[in-house]
């Protein structure tokens, strides 16, 4: 994993994560990755923004300081 | 390196139908359709209605497996639960779409297309003589890809027209965030599907029920999250679910996203198609996908093939599908989303008094051309959304 670049960065519940992909198109840097079952966020491109948190239809993102 | 000629990645209804008809275009080329899932249609992430016409361009839904319902009414509920019913006769059908894609995968397959279920596209580059380098997962281990022509067909993630440099990037204001579950044992009409409008129960969207049979339905809803207060659409969904249908016992449950934009500004590179979702093809007014995918999924299979039989898989070939989409629909769809943008203005109150105005129009006559005339005689209001809509 790159070192984080932003003060907050995003992370996913992957116990409440349905794996819908939804948040992909909204990342602007294309942080956020589908592969097979896993959803994994790249911490060193995630810019803090916060457009992928509040559409999640299952609230499984959220901000953490980096 | 397995070499092809046409890659699609995403086995939905518009990598399925590009490849039936890439197939059906020039039988000699090697077609390859890849899909994450383990099974095709699987998970159910819609609530699987189709409009009739649109559905019998690509096959008959009379008596077929893949149906769970045929629909022959439209019932609006305004915000204050006031319903307006619209007449209409053969409005259109609840697909099954775990049956309706696997049968759209049987149709490419029959036809000499390879699909590959569990197995992902993880990113691509461009090779040799206008080629695309796709490197592919599955259980098996990573492989890399060669095509002439890459169809991004990924639905609402639409990463392959990112890695190919097209903007498929979606505003936060046009994602609708949806959640719904299977409901059983629920009392509505089995023939109609209902839709209802109203800030506190899905900002920006609507709540549906679409029924699969009798007491046994789809319900969820749709909300863009920067309307939302504070809730996620989960949560909407079963407040809403606690209201109307104390009762009901939910079966499954799914969430999903659904692009209300605009056609993408190039469907198109240098060897690379997208359709479907992967381009923003949705309706967006009603967030209907299914039928598009597949209007757009033909458009990109016919087009990818006769480009490789020309030996031209440019972008500037290439560049007919879009015209050939925009003048299909794409154009269309530009006047909805000035409507869908004009509909955001208006509070729960108008929408209570129109459907006061419609439901004053005896039943039969009530077609959506004399409801609109009749808006915009009661409700001024509606000028400029007309305005807009015919500029
Ligand atoms: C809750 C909800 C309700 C809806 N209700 C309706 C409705 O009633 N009527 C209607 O017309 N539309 C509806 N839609 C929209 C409709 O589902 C879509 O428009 C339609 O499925 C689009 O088809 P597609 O082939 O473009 O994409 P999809 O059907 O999404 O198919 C894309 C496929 O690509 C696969 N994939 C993605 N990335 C990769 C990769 N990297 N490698 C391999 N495979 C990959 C996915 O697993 C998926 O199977 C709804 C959507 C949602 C979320
Ligand atoms: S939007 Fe939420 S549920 Fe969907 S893939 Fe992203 S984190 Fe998972
Ligand atoms: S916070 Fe912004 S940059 Fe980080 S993962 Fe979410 S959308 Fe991407």
């Amino acid at each position: 994993m790159r070192r984080p670049r932003a003060a907050e960065v995003a992370v996913v519940n992957l116990a409440a994560c349905d794996r819908c992909g939804l948040c992909l198109p909204l990342c602007p840097p294309e942080a956020i990755h589908l592969e097979f079952d896993d959803l994994v966020i790249d911490r060193g491109a995630c810019t803090g923004c916060r457009k992928c948190v509040a559409p999640c239809p299952v609230g499984a993102l959220a901000m953490v300081d980096a | 390196m397995p070499d092809v000629d046409i890659l699609i990645v995403g086995a939905g209804p518009a990598g399925c139908v590009a490849a039936a008809w890439a197939k059906r275009a020039a039988p000699e080329l090697d077609v390859v359709v890849l899909e994450r899932d383990r099974a095709v249609g699987t998970p159910v992430r819609c609530a699987e209605g189709v409009g009739d016409a649109g559905l019998r361009e690509f096959a008959n839904p009379e008596g077929a497996p893949w149906v769970a319902r045929k629909i022959s009414r439209v019932i609006f509920i305004a915000p204050n639960d006031s319903e307006v019913r619209v007449a209409e006769r053969d409005v259109g059908w609840i697909l099954d779409r775990t049956r309706f894609d696997a049968f759209l995968a049987a149709e490419a397959g029959g036809l000499g297309a390879a699909v590959l279920v569990g197995t992902e596209a993880a990113g691509m580059t461009p090779g040799p003589h206008g080629r695309w380098d796709v490197r592919v997962r599955s259980a098996r281990g990573e492989t890399t890809y060669r095509a002439k022509v890459v169809i991004g067909a990924d639905g609402v993630e639409a990463m392959v027209g990112r890695w190919a440099g097209l903007e498929t990037r979606v505003p936060a204001r046009d994602m609708e965030s949806c959640a719904q579950y299977v409901v059983r044992g629920i009392d509505f009409d089995p023939d109609a599907i209902y839709l209802q409008f109203g800030h506190d129960i899905a900002p920006g969207g609507y709540a549906w029920v679409f029924p699969k049979g009798v007491g046994i339905a789809n319900v969820g809803l749709g909300l863009v999250a920067l309307k939302s207060d504070g809730r996620n659409a989960r949560e909407y969904l079963d407040a809403w679910l606690a209201r109307r249908y104390p009762r009901g016992a939910c079966a499954g449950y799914t969430v999903g996203g659904v692009i209300v934009h605009t056609t993408v500004t190039q469907t198109y590179t240098d060897g690379v198609l997208v359709a479907g979702d992967a381009a923003h093809m949705i309706n967006p007014l009603s967030g209907g996908g299914i039928v598009n995918a597949m209007k757009a999924g033909r458009l990109a299979g016919c087009t990818a093939a006769a480009a490789i039989r020309a030996g031209d898989t440019s972008a500037r070939r290439l560049a007919a599908y879009h015209h050939a989409w925009m003048e299909l629909l794409g154009l269309d769809h530009l006047k909805y989303y000035r409507i869908k943008r004009a509909l955001e203005d208006l509070d729960d109150e108008f929408f209570n008094a129109l459907a006061r105005t419609v439901n004053a129009i005896p039943q039969e006559r009530r077609t959506l051309g004399r409801i609109f005339t009749h808006a915009l005689v009661k409700h001024p209001q509606l000028i400029p959304v007309a305005a807009r809509f015919f500029m």
